[in-house]
């Protein structure tokens, strides 16, 4: 029988590692003495923590733990990324125990922390007490150089969010389940895309854009709302500049695409994974052929198929590295050469790997 | 039938006849069924797996309210057809029950079901009625 | 398969050469021992594996061998929380059975070794192990004692300069590839079909362990065959009360000396908060601070205390510690790091009694003999630093 594994691939496997998500790049730079020459940055991204009231002061360990998690390794960067994003989804039901249960213990982050607002926090009482706690639920900002778009892409119909549901409570919990042949596609909406417009007016198209959304703006699969009803006319709006990332939270899985100018990411749920769309076999689904699958989970360990990710944005385009508690650690970064993200281990059809197989 | 003999045999040969056609409608019956009883059949089923549906969304009522589908929309991801197959949170082979079973004793901390519970029927009816189409693969992992 | 045969073959003419009595390369409930193709077994190789696994002179004071931490009458462990090296300096780490490490994926808790020669190499050059500077002692004896230099020039036609720690590491592999051990109570009943090898008792922890218990799915068990290991790393939550708090100071120091050439091999073992790093002092994997290896349970009721500092002490406080998630009390606070696959078990009395039987259940034949041996050599040795 062959060794498995011979000694130098072992320790060099171990470098390997290093790349794959184990420190940011930046810390990899100045280890090695490399003078990169270049403002980059990174900011840690968290999201989807699902928060559940179950009764009393009790709330379901299973997301609570995967939180808490998250956020411990997130504090084990060094050096501090610049900021940390948190993608939404704070609560599972809106409720305001589940939002400031979440919050509390998101506030154990080191660092300055922004929200982006996710559907379980908007359908109960339409995003009330989420903005009573976190200001506005659109905004944008400037970092080293960098245009931040911070959009509320959960909206839907006015007759479904106001007139279709005999209380907000009912409401809610149709739009929590996924898989509702009642639900509503998500959308930005007229309004907000106005006022994106504006923005984007006072922004050179050198500058590198950042978006930063629930929904994935664009069309995956309808059926599980993996789906932006507006994406095109919101692309439509990025497509003048030069560099566009977006980054968008809701399908717990690893997702990434490249539509003309935009790299599109998925981040992770610190919650629990969902199926890829091609697994229900019975509605055809529009998965990004880009997207390598991150590993099938094992359910026994409640973490295996939830992560974290870190997002270096050296050059201007995004490098997001995922941290896959149980699970193995990817990075999928924007390659210049091709022109799209990249996952840096596994792109290659030849060097896929059994548990990335889903059918 | 020959024609000229005896009506008495005839009757009886008759007789006779019918009464083992009759013996095989008898018989037959038991495998007998209409294109009635096919939608009927077919309706009993699918109110089943209407059931089987509730239950998967929420309808068990677990002790920490999660339920199945938050994992599994439209239960993908389960692979009905792969089963009986090597489960390696049981260390063994199992059938789909089983792992339903250990699924709601862990993620969703609650009581397992017996696998002829009325229940675990209608889960097992929705869970395979949402992948049909898809052929046997016994043992895939 | 080929491989299985051959083992065979050479198991039997191992029963047979020297009159030192081997298991077959597959006992029951196990698969065939991995040999892998450039260390193939051979009966004089074993020998002299095992002859360099008992030298005390490989260390700097002349008093440590292998065998020290790894005694055969204690399952190659030394029934110590953390091993003594010379001067009977403390480790931090309790020394895990060298019985069925040959099925291991990595060796160390930390899986820094990627095989049995590699790690055979690392505490001769661990101060607090055997304290050697470098290997050139272990050379310098092996080249030039006769019975080594004999033994090295039959088993790989090398002597002189030409024997390198290399022959060493492969030789004491060898040995300890023959150090397999299935044929418990468990495996004649799980897979010979023996329905009275357990006892009720064990029978209802069996079912415990695959079931409430939890604990099949890092200590395996397959329908053929049982390695009670999954070969991944886990933080189960012990030992972090120590560092609580202070895991980023600790993670971002661990790096910086890693960076400026420390070795990781006398690092975690030579201080406490560092070893309490785990698999992330290998990998600096973000995701695996505190994780360590799962280790075999096979004979796990004769290789006290437990887990990777060697703070628990009996299966009853090991069952605990898991029935309560992951604590020593259930008050106390649960590790931010810990796996996913630890949680409240809510096991009854009874089921904790069962489980901790059915781990008896897993003590090979030629072990439970020692049994009692095993207690006395354990009692010496507390007796020995004072411990009741």
């Amino acid at each position: 029988m062959r060794r498995p594994i011979d000694r130098r691939e072992f320790l060099k496997r171990g470098g390997a590692l290093l790349a794959a998500g184990a420190l940011p790049m930046s810390l990899v730079e100045i280890a090695f003495g490399k003078d990169s020459g270049r403002e980059g940055f990174t900011f840690a991204y968290l999201s989807d923590s699902h928060i559940t009231h179950v009764r009393g002061r009790e709330f379901v360990r299973n997301w609570d733990r995967g939180l808490i998690q998250a956020v411990a390794e997130a504090n084990l960067l060094d050096p501090r990324p610049d900021f940390i994003m948190y993608g939404g989804d704070i609560a599972q039901l809106g409720k305001r125990e589940e939002i400031d249960h979440g919050l509390e213990i998101l506030s154990g982050l080191r660092g300055e922390v922004r929200y982006v607002m996710g559907e379980h926090d908007y359908y109960l009482d339409l995003g009330e007490h989420w903005r009573r706690r976190l200001g506005p639920d659109h905004y944008s900002f400037r970092h080293k150089g960098v245009q931040f778009i911070v959009l509320n892409s959960i909206l839907t119909d006015d007759d479904w969010t106001h007139r279709r549901w005999p209380s907000a409570a009912e409401r809610m919990h149709q739009m929590a389940r996924l898989d509702n042949p009642q639900g509503s596609p998500f959308m930005v909406g007229e309004a907000q895309r106005a006022w994106l417009r504006g923005e984007l007016e006072k922004v050179d198209t050198d500058t590198p854009l950042v978006v930063f959304s629930h929904s994935p703006l664009q069309k995956i699969y309808k059926g599980w709302n993996f789906w932006t009803d507006d994406a095109e006319q919101v692309q439509a709006l990025l497509k003048p500049f030069r560099k566009v990332t977006v980054l968008y939270g809701h399908v717990h899985q690893i997702q990434y695409n490249q539509i003309g100018n935009i790299s599109f990411h998925s981040v992770m749920a610190t919650a629990w994974p969902w199926p890829y769309p091609q697994s229900f076999v019975q509605s055809p689904s529009h998965l990004p052929k880009l997207t390598v699958p991150m590993d099938r989970a094992n359910p026994f360990f409640e973490r295996d198929g939830t992560g974290w990710q870190f997002i270096d944005l050296h050059t201007g385009n995004a490098d997001v590295h995922y941290l896959l508690p149980d699970n193995r650690n990817r990075v999928v970064a924007y390659d210049t050469a091709a022109g799209h993200p990249v996952d840096r281990e596994y792109q290659d059809p030849k060097r896929r790997i059994p548990p990335q197989t889903r059918y | 039938m020959k024609r000229g003999k005896p009506e008495g045999r005839c009757a009886a040969a008759g007789a006779l006849a019918a009464a083992i056609l009759l013996g095989f409608a008898v018989a037959a019956s038991a495998d007998e069924f209409t294109r009635q009883d096919l939608e009927r059949w077919q309706g009993e089923y699918m109110a089943v797996v209407k059931k089987g549906e509730a239950l998967f969304h929420g309808g068990l009522k677990s002790t920490n309210t999660v339920s199945c589908d938050q994992c599994h929309p439209d239960a993908a991801d389960i692979h009905p057809e792969t089963y009986p197959k090597f489960q390696r949170q049981l260390g063994r082979v199992a059938v789909l029950g089983e792992m339903i079973n250990w699924c709601i004793m862990n993620p969703l901390q609650s009581k397992p079901l017996a696998l002829d519970d009325p229940r675990m029927v209608a889960l097992q009816a929705y869970i395979t009625f949402e992948r049909r189409g898809v052929a046997l693969a016994p043992g895939k992992h | 398969m080929a491989k299985r045969s051959r083992g065979l073959g050479v198991a039997c003419a191992l029963l047979f050469a020297g009159g030192v009595p081997r298991l077959p390369a597959a006992p029951l409930g196990l698969p065939p021992v991995p040999i892998p193709s450039d260390n193939p077994q051979s009966a004089a190789k074993i020998a002299l594996g095992d002859r360099l696994f008992h030298d005390k002179r490989f260390s700097s004071t002349g008093r440590v061998a292998c065998a020290n931490c790894h005694k055969a009458e204690l399952v190659f462990t030394d029934g110590l929380k953390v091993s003594e090296g010379i001067h009977k300096l403390k480790g931090t780490r309790n020394a895990p059975t060298v019985v069925n490490a040959a099925y291991m994926k990595t060796l160390f808790w930390d899986g820094r070794e990627p095989d049995l020669e590699g790690q055979s190499q690392q505490p001769f050059v661990n101060p607090v192990e055997m304290g050697l500077k470098n290997h050139d002692p272990i050379l310098k004896i092996v080249r030039t004692d006769p019975k080594y230099a004999a033994a090295f020039r039959r088993v790989f036609g090398k002597s002189g300069a030409g024997i390198t720690m290399t022959e060493v590491a492969r030789a004491i592999a060898s040995f300890e590839r023959t150090l397999v051990s299935g044929d418990s109570p468990f495996d004649r009943y799980y897979f010979a079909g023996d329905r009275r090898a357990m006892t009720a008792a064990q029978i209802r922890g069996f079912e415990v362990f695959v079931n409430q218990g939890r604990c099949v799915s890092c200590h395996t068990i397959e329908q053929t065959q049982a390695l009670f290991t999954d070969n991944r790393f886990h933080n189960i939550g012990v030992g972090f009360k120590r560092i609580r708090g202070r895991e980023n100071r600790l993670a971002r120091q661990f790096i910086a000396a890693k960076r400026g050439g420390a070795n990781v091999d006398v690092t975690v073992l030579t201080q406490k908060d560092m070893s309490e790093m785990g698999r992330f002092a290998v990998t600096e994997n973000l995701t695996q601070i505190g994780a360590f290896k799962t280790p075999t349970l096979r004979n796990v009721a004769l290789t006290a205390p437990y887990m990777h500092d060697g703070s628990l002490e009996t299966l009853a406080d090991v069952v605990d510690f898991y029935n309560n998630g992951g604590r020593l009390r259930k008050t106390d606070p649960v590790d931010d790091f810990q796996s996913g696959g630890i949680r409240p078990l809510n096991l009854t009395k009874r089921q904790k009694a069962d489980l901790v039987a059915f781990l008896k259940a897993l003590t090979s034949p030629q072990y439970a003999r020692r049994g009692g041996q095993r207690t006395a050599a354990v009692g010496a040795a507390r007796r020995e630093r004072g411990q009741p």
